[in-house]
């Protein structure tokens, strides 16, 4: 036994450490089958036990799903045009509640605290409703066009909060060596302050994008958007199948958030690159 | 020969608080003034003034053949002020690279975004000024990938990118560990025999006694001697300046 065929300490420290990660993952995956399979069983129809489990309508369920899966585009679509006006008002609003200018600073607090002051529910139904009572004309505008409006003003209001917290996270030195390269301040904002706020506003805002593919379903209640979870209360209630209908609609967003999650996980690692 | 860099009269406050007490220093081309002083000093402050980082309060500041005046306002000294910041480049005791761009992007940043250069170009200049201070060889690793040293060594490069006519160093190497500030120095002693001018804020007097020309004392917001360093270290006139030489002698120098 010679010392020379030994691993260093350090590295098979790290090999334990990494052994011990993959048990507990492992474990943890087969955990998550196990509840997933209860929860399969329990609607499956079948008796076991003495337990009598629930049935479900699967001539419903294999009938209507293409119908509730073309929901999926609209909850994509609608999420992603609301996150991108989201993003755009909430940097506005952060760098309103940062200025030194009154005006500015009094709109953006003014904006996030009417928009954090009032239920996502009832905006909806605002630019839906009673907006073509001021403007005749935003009736003709198409019904996607006012969700994104609502979800994305009150998104917003809220991530702008992540976006100011970003802004200020950024230290002065930082600042201070753009301006002593010559830049000027609307350069130092938007080529040094802006790109390491938004980075550390990644994570949030991926979480809020998340989130906002499962409130876009308050977009339904109005009657015009015909995204997942129109369609399936539509065909649900048409048919008196709501329990079939909603668990298609579910599993779809869940299985959009499950695949979104795993992309926000590979953003966050690859914007990590660089940080100090 | 007339001065590079012409401080006159120069005032600061802190609200009430006097911090830069009339202060005036003239800078030769291609000399090198080291500033020294304890804490407090003003001696930070004074160099900050220079670039404008912080705006003097009254007096001017002349840096090759550009005159800004402090406490101004408006447009036109907001142009000046920029003006003046292309003529000095500044090394910050905390680096502050840009964590977001490598080292390459850092050194062009300011060429590109600020002079409007050809970025082939920009890149031809960044890459002698890094090969300069050797760190070429890491020109697509981002700072938080090296030490401290390495990042001190890339900060003066983006300095030295702009092509400044001053170069202004705020304690470079005191936010280093020990065995890191040699590097550092060894490039700033380069940067002095290549003929630029510089003001230098440090604690280290064994670069002060080989590269400076000049050794400036500052204590309670004045400067209380202006000498050579072979004069001011072997014949101190004023007794804080032996009082600061001994504490440097019986600390780590």
């Amino acid at each position: 036994m010679t010392a020379v065929t030994q691993k260093p300490q350090a590295e098979l420290l790290y090999e334990a450490q990494l052994r011990k990660e993959r048990i507990f993952r492992t474990h943890v995956g087969v955990t998550w089958l196990v509840l997933l399979m209860t929860i399969v069983f329990f609607f499956s129809g079948q008796n076991f036990l003495g337990i009598k489990t629930i049935s479900l309508d699967n001539i419903f369920i294999t009938e209507n799903l293409a119908f509730i899966a073309g929901g999926l585009g609209e909850t994509i679509r609608i999420s992603i045009l609301s996150i991108l006006l989201a993003m755009i008002l909430a940097l506005l609003a952060a760098l309103g509640r940062l200025s030194t200018f009154p005006p500015f600073y009094a709109l953006s607090t003014f904006y996030v605290s009417l928009i954090r002051g009032t239920p996502l529910y009832l905006q909806i139904f605002f630019f839906f409703l009673a907006l073509p009572q001021i403007f005749p004309a935003w009736a003709t505008v198409p019904g996607l066009w006012a969700g994104v409006l609502a979800l994305g003003m009150n998104y917003g209001a809220y991530m702008s909060e992540t976006f100011r917290a970003g802004i200020a996270s950024v230290s002065k030195g930082q600042r201070e060596a753009a301006l002593a390269l010559g830049m000027t301040p609307g350069q130092t904002m938007l080529r040094i302050v802006i790109p390491q706020a938004l980075r550390f506003a990644i994570p949030p805002m991926g979480n809020d994008f998340i989130a906002m593919t499962k409130d876009s379903a308050l977009v339904s209640a109005t009657g015009f958007v015909h995204e997942l979870m129109w369609r399936a209360t539509k065909v649900g209630r048409a048919q008196f199948n709501n329990l079939e209908a909603l668990i298609v609609a579910a599993v779809f967003y869940w299985g959009l958030t499950l695949i979104l999650t795993y992309f926000q996980n590979r953003l966050e690692a690859r914007m990590s690159r660089g940080d100090r | 020969m007339s001065a590079i860099v012409k401080i006159s009269n120069l005032d600061k406050y802190f609200g009430r608080l006097h911090v830069l007490k009339d202060i005036s220093l003239e800078v030769q081309p291609r000399e090198v003034v080291c500033i020294i002083g304890r804490s407090g000093s003003g001696k930070s402050t004074l160099l900050r003034c220079i670039n404008f980082l912080e705006e003097p309060s009254h007096g001017t500041i002349e840096v090759d053949g550009l005159i800004v005046a402090g406490g101004e306002k408006g447009k036109e000294h907001r142009q000046l002020v920029h003006d003046l910041r292309l003529r000095t480049g500044m090394v910050f005791q905390d680096f502050n690279l840009f964590p977001h761009m490598s080292v390459l992007e850092n050194v062009i940043e300011g060429p590109v975004t600020v002079k409007k250069m050809d970025r082939a170009k920009a890149i031809e200049l960044a890459e002698y000024n890094l090969n300069n201070v050797d760190m070429l060889w890491k020109k697509d690793e981002y700072p938080n990938r090296l030490s401290g040293g390495q990042k001190q060594r890339v900060a003066i490069a983006r300095a030295l990118t702009m092509e400044p006519r001053v170069m202004l160093f705020d304690e470079p190497t005191s936010a280093l560990d020990p065995e890191l500030i040699g590097e550092v120095l060894t490039v700033m002693k380069k940067v002095a025999l290549e003929g630029m001018t510089m003001l230098v804020v440090t604690h280290e007097m064994g670069f002060a006694k080989e590269v400076a020309d000049r050794v400036v004392v500052m204590a309670d917001g004045e400067i209380i001697e202006d000498a050579a360093p072979e004069e001011l270290f072997e014949t101190p006139k004023d007794a804080r300046t032996l009082a600061l030489i001994e504490r440097y002698r019986s600390g780590s120098n």
